[in-house]
């Protein structure tokens, strides 16, 4: 970690207040500790600064005195991410970009709107609704989180089972590189020219540059959309479902699986109307024109009952259609109702092996004498184990971390990936053996040093290579400031 | 190529798989025959062969179908071409899952069958289905019509498997649909034309067969009409599969020479799903396009699938170049009247197609006099790269003969995102072996 004398900060502190103004950075202790951790609380790791540009040119200048000083540094978007990607590990920068917050452009003919990385991911939605389009990768944080974490995570969401991840709707960015320069990745058009560094940079988890302007594409919101909840008495058989439903060649929009302990904790919270005796509920989505789809629907509920549904209920209003999906985007806080804590896990499997490792993550959670609730993206095979906890029991939360990790494993053995949209951050650094071999990691290494030659951008993260010095282990829980005033939740 | 060499690579791939002499015919581009075409069996073997030819110095082109063979700047210096061919199985393919697992060499027409068989398809319908293979069009980031829906190669390719330039075989992405574990080494290779690896192995996501498809081809009096048409379809509810815009050159080349009005343009409109859905949209098109200057839509045969990709290119009795450009989607009609324009003030022939709704469009070139005077050609070209330019576009020379190759630049300038380029090619081959000053920025 780089150390900095008392005095040389003051002279730092001054200089980067004639870059980007005085009330544009912080370095006072207390000002920093709502910078020392993301989402996920378990990490945290001090800053030296947090710097608040408003422009690519004040990014690049703060770049370029981090560069010229050895500085590690970092972008911050709004703080929701849950793999500790954001994090200051080695001390440092933080750049936030919660003061570059504007839609610069849309374009409705293009169906393309240019937005600043700080712009938060619904706001952009509510932008271009009035006219009938939206920006459809839809992160549960989504009132929180920021386009530029997205584009850092690569971030998902329920819909993106039939609409794809944030790469799918990136055709352009303005970078600042590491070393300062200011550069254009793709553009407005939909084919890039030479290598696809839009395609490279979505995902890099802040590690090849900072995006400050950002090219999405909008979709136009769809005519017709119904709402399914499909309920089970098996979970097994709510997981088959999953595959029935595609092999009778239906891609719904969304296709979310909640189970018993979720079910329990949302009805008590919210009383959403899901059956409390049920073992798992699906909640499926379809999206498109109006003609046809009430047929649509019906072979999806055919194609459920057949997988053994006791009960298929559709939402008969946009109000009904929004109660089911509160229970489903409440999950998260509701398990506050039946646990002190949990810790969200992300994996993915490909989703016929769906029974199999839920009854494995159940054994797994089990052995560990600890519960755990699922709510997830089951049309995608993307999981959501929570595993619920007491951190105030000596040793609770490093089963919860072993727990983990062999979930993870599981997940590795079947085919599937460590992370479907939260990350590796720091997290899962030291899984990614779990699925790739040193060469791949080498190759990933290679290329990170094309963007990020002095490894100065967003240090610590990724690779397993080395330690960071990070505060890990039984730090005891709580939630996030912006958990705590509910304006996210984790999903 | 030295006699060490080629007896170090028979013995890695068995001597019949190394052709060499008067058998290279097939693999000479632009009149340069390679030292050695070398047919590995297996991904170990494909690793073998980068690292002799690594090791000798020996510039290696990784080959597909040879589709898209001579697109690109030509090598200095022709070296060894690595064909695929025999490395074209279908290794998984789980209906349930949506996707499938191939080897490289596997035609896109053999992939296709194989899923369709089960009910599912790839979502990508390049030209050449049965000549280009997977492997060949995830490298060159090739497309048909059907991507104005379903996007292209970047969209679809979750998992990729390729050999190194060291000679180690690295894999990216995975198996599953959404994955977000490490960078996204798919899309690195996308597009990549061989420079950093060769892709041995692709997993790809799959769709389930539409219930029903149906073409529509609405004829205008005037190319520029059809600028205001898209705009009204892309506006409206319609969900179409893909929106391709002829010329009559193009429309007649895609057999369809008695639907496009002469001097007019063609608007050819997808649509699948449900059949009530598709039925749906067929009229609706019908409505929104009428009062806009088209005239009556008359529903086309599935067989008009396949020759709209290639429209363009196989238009001209003598076509003397081809260019492709990236366009936003509103400047479709005006790129293509306003190209033709350029080309026909210098006295030459053009034939136009775009996928209208992405902006991506293709125009081919031609001259009544004698093709060893390029002068006219080098012009129309560089003006039809600015012209690209001013809209905020780019342009690609697809195809030309040497002669014109050496004028203009095949690729057009990436600016400053050129540097980045270079360096990662830098940092994965900086023996320069893989397709050497064949891509952009000199890569």
């Amino acid at each position: 970690m780089a150390t900095l004398t008392d005095s040389r900060k003051r002279e730092l502190r001054r200089e980067l207040e004639t870059l980007v103004g005085p009330g544009a950075v912080l370095s006072d202790p207390d000002e920093l500790l709502v910078y020392e951790s993301d989402g996920l609380t378990l990490f945290r790791a001090l800053a030296d600064f947090v710097v608040f540009p408003t422009s690519a040119e004040h990014v690049s200048a703060i770049v370029k005195l981090a560069h010229r000083e050895r500085l590690p540094f970092v972008a911050r978007g709004a703080g929701t991410g849950l793999s500790g990607g954001c994090l200051p590990a080695e001390g440092g920068v933080v750049i936030s970009l919660m003061r570059m917050n504007r839609v610069l452009e849309v374009d409705y003919a293009n169906q393309i709107a240019v937005v600043e990385p700080g712009l938060v991911n619904l706001h952009l939605s509510w932008n271009v609704g009035p006219r009938g389009y939206y920006y459809a990768p839809d992160p549960s944080s989504q009132q929180a989180c920021t386009i530029g974490g997205n584009i850092a995570n690569n971030s998902g969401g329920p819909h993106t089972l039939k609409y794809g991840v944030t790469t799918n709707h990136v055709l352009g960015l303005q970078v600042v590189m590491p070393d300062g320069e200011i550069v254009w990745l793709g553009d407005r058009t939909r084919d890039a020219q030479g290598y696809d560094l839009a395609g490279v940079f979505v995902g890099s988890e802040g590690t090849f540059g900072i995006a400050t302007q950002i090219v999405v594409r909008i979709l136009k919101k769809p005519q017709a959309v119904k709402t399914v909840l499909a309920v089970f008495d098996q979970i097994d058989s709510a997981s088959a479902a999953v595959s029935a439903v595609i092999a009778r060649g239906l891609v719904p929009a969304a296709m979310e699986m909640i189970d018993h302990l979720t079910i329990q904790a949302v009805e008590d919270a919210f009383n959403c109307g899901y059956p409390r005796d049920a073992d798992a509920a699906l909640l499926i989505e379809l999206d498109g024109l109006a003609v046809g789809m009430e047929a649509q629907a019906e072979r999806i509920v055919e194609a459920c009952r057949d997988a053994g549904a006791r009960e298929t209920r559709t939402a008969k209003s946009e109000a009904e259609r929004q109660l089911l999906w509160k229970g489903r985007k409440s999950a998260f806080g509701a398990y506050g109702r039946v646990s002190p804590a949990y810790m969200v896990m992300d994996g993915v499997i490909p989703r016929t092996k769906l029974p199999y490792v839920l009854s494995r993550v159940n054994e797994i959670v089990a052995a560990h004498g600890l519960r755990v609730g699922n709510v997830f993206h089951a049309g995608d095979g993307n999981l959501h184990p929570n595993i619920l906890y007491d951190p105030r029991k000596p040793g609770e939360e490093e089963r919860v971390v072993a727990a983990g990790a062999e979930i993870m494993k599981v997940c590795a053995a079947v085919g599937g990936s460590i992370s479907g949209e939260h990350g590796i951050g720091l997290e899962k650094a030291d899984f990614m053996p779990f699925i790739f071999s040193a060469a791949d990691l080498s190759l990933m290494q290679r290329l990170k040093s094309a963007f990020n030659p002095t490894g100065l951008c967003n240090p610590g993260k990724i690779f397993p290579t080395k330690k960071s010095c990070v505060e890990v282990g039984p730090v005891a829980y709580r939630p996030h400031a912006i958990e705590e005033k509910g304006l996210a939740q984790r999903f | 190529m030295p006699d060490a060499l080629r007896e170090k690579l028979s013995a890695a791939v068995g001597p019949a798989n190394v052709l060499t002499g008067i058998e290279l015919s097939p693999y000479v581009v632009e009149g340069r025959t390679p030292e050695a075409a070398v047919f590995p069996g297996s991904i170990d073997e494909v690793a073998a062969v980068v690292g002799l030819a690594a090791e000798a110095g020996v510039p290696v082109t990784p080959w597909g179908g040879g589709a898209a063979a001579s697109v690109g700047t030509p090598a200095a210096r022709a070296g060894l071409v690595l064909g695929l061919r025999r490395m074209s199985r279908l290794l998984e393919h789980e209906p349930g899952d949506l996707t499938a697992t191939v080897e490289a060499g596997i035609t896109i027409g053999a992939f296709q069958t194989a899923l369709r068989s089960r009910g599912q398809w790839m979502s990508l319908d390049p030209a050449d289905a049965e000549r280009a293979t997977v492997g060949g069009v995830l490298a060159t980031n090739a497309s048909g019509p059907r991507r104005h829906l379903y996007g292209t190669a970047r969209d679809l390719l979750i998992g990729v498997t390729v050999v190194t330039a060291d000679g180690a075989v690295v894999r990216g992405g995975g198996k599953v649909v959404k994955n977000v574990a490490g960078y996204d080494l798919p899309k690195l290779f996308v597009g990549s034309y061989g420079t950093l690896g060769v892709i041995v192995e692709a997993t790809v996501k799959l769709r389930p067969l539409p219930d029903h498809e149906q073409l529509q081809a609405v004829p205008f009096e005037r190319l520029k009409d059809t600028g205001v048409a898209v705009k009204a379809m892309m506006g409206s509810d319609l969900i179409p599969s893909a929106i391709e815009l002829l010329d009559a050159a193009a429309a007649s080349s895609a057999g369809l020479a008695g639907d496009a009005p002469p001097g007019g343009a063609l608007l050819v409109v997808g649509f699948d799903g449900p059949r009530e859905q598709v039925e749906w949209q067929c009229a609706e098109l019908a409505r929104l396009i009428a009062p806009l200057g088209g005239r009556q839509a008359r529903p086309l045969e599935a067989e008009a699938w396949p020759r709209l990709a290639a429209a363009a290119s196989t238009a001209l009795p003598a076509t003397a170049a081809v260019m492709t450009f990236s366009v936003l989607p509103s400047l479709v009609a005006e790129t293509m009247d306003q190209g033709a324009g350029i080309a026909r003030a210098r006295g030459l022939h053009t034939a136009w197609a775009a996928h209208a709704g992405v902006g991506a469009v293709r125009a081919a070139l031609a001259s009544d006099a004698a093709p060893h005077e390029p002068d006219a050609i080098v012009t129309v070209l560089g003006e039809w790269r600015e012209m690209a330019r001013a809209g905020g576009g780019h342009a690609t020379l697809e195809w030309a003969p040497l002669a014109v190759k050496s004028r203009v630049p095949v690729w057009d300038d990436p600016g400053a995102a050129g540097r980045v380029m270079q360096r990662i090619k830098a940092q994965l081959d900086p023996g320069n072996i893989l397709n050497p000053g064949r891509f952009i920025a000199g890569i």
